[in-house]
């Protein structure tokens, strides 16, 4: 019994002299297990993901909502130049039927009325 | 032999790890040092012991800290100890890799670092690193499971809890495996009792 006691205290012995003699770690493995850390930490002063903020619509959309849409817009776009196109070349038969109608001579037409009050709304 | 102590780590001693990963997950690079400089030597050491090299131990030791960095930002205070996790994670890495070795032809056991034994003035450590490695090559020849608790309990000083706690079973499995792996321990070194120096002691 006594030489089992003795063997174990040899190991318990052996146990002691183990912890009492810890291998420092490389420096070099300090060094990897830093550069791993600086690599994946989060960056910024939260941790927490923010949530994407919306991005704020343009002026196009908001103008093509104003009107329904894009192919609206297009359209109105279309109307518009066509609109100034027969304004600079002013047609004869166009001025003819024009005065036919008013009664008077044309001489400037609005396009979109009141534009500024449909970009200010938003 | 020297000592080596971590001086680095005493100011923030009172800071627990949880707490450093906290600051770590927030943006602080000094949390990551600290917490670098007190768990990897732990880590480090205790995963040579399971592996019986020091170099497997150190590529361990790093994937296991890389992991704990990754888990960081989703870290629960009070979910788990860093220390237990670490721990935990270290010893399946270990198992890993030595399933592998078993695969592939043993080389590494009798591996451990010769002693050279011209010089006189120094018998006193080389007595000491023999006798070191006479326990390494004793651990090596133990079953895994026995390694890794025998380790945590008497060189790792754990408590039984926390042993259960980081191989994942239930405290008596802990206690039997302590129990017998110390014999098994006892066994594998009387034969080198001479040897070893002990016959001074008695």
């Amino acid at each position: 019994m006594t030489m089992k006691t003795d063997r174990h205290q040899g190991l318990d012995d052996l146990f002691a002299e183990a912890r009492a003699t810890p291998r420092p770690p490389s420096q070099a493995l300090m060094a990897r297990v830093l550069a791993d850390a600086m690599e994946v930490q989060p960056k910024g002063v939260s941790a927490i993901p923010l949530r994407r903020p919306m991005p704020r619509p343009g002026m196009w959309q908001r103008l093509a909502a104003v009107f329904g849409g894009a192919g609206a817009l297009a359209g109105m776009g279309t109307a518009a130049a066509a609109g100034l196109l027969i304004g600079f070349v002013q047609p004869g038969d166009l001025s003819a039927l024009g005065d036919a109608v008013l009664g008077t001579p044309l001489e400037t037409v609005e396009l979109i009325p009141s534009v500024d009050t449909l970009l200010d709304g938003n | 032999m020297d000592m080596p102590r971590d001086m680095q780590a005493d100011h923030q001693a009172s800071e627990t790890d949880a707490a450093l990963l906290a600051r770590y997950a927030a943006g602080d690079p000094a949390a990551a040092r600290a917490l670098t400089a007190r768990l990897v030597p732990r880590a480090v050491g205790y995963a040579a012991r399971l592996l019986g090299d020091g170099a497997e131990a150190e590529d361990v030791t790093q994937e296991a800290m890389l992991r704990l960095w990754r888990a960081a930002p989703g870290w629960r205070d009070g979910e788990a100890q860093v220390a237990t996790w670490l721990y935990r994670v270290v010893t399946n890495l270990c198992t890993d890799r030595l399933r592998l070795r078993k695969r592939r032809p043993a080389s590494a056991l009798d591996d451990a670092p010769e002693v050279a034994d011209g010089d006189r003035g120094a018998v006193a450590g080389m007595i000491e690193a023999d006798r070191m490695t006479a326990l390494q090559a004793a651990l090596d020849a133990l079953p895994d499971r026995q390694r890794q608790a025998v380790v945590l309990r008497h060189i790792e000083g754990f408590t039984n809890p926390e042993i259960a706690a980081v191989m994942d079973i239930g405290v008596e499995a802990v206690e039997s495996l302590t129990a017998r792996a110390k014999r098994a321990l006892t066994a594998l070194l009387a034969g080198r009792r001479e040897e070893l120096g002990y016959d001074d002691e008695n």
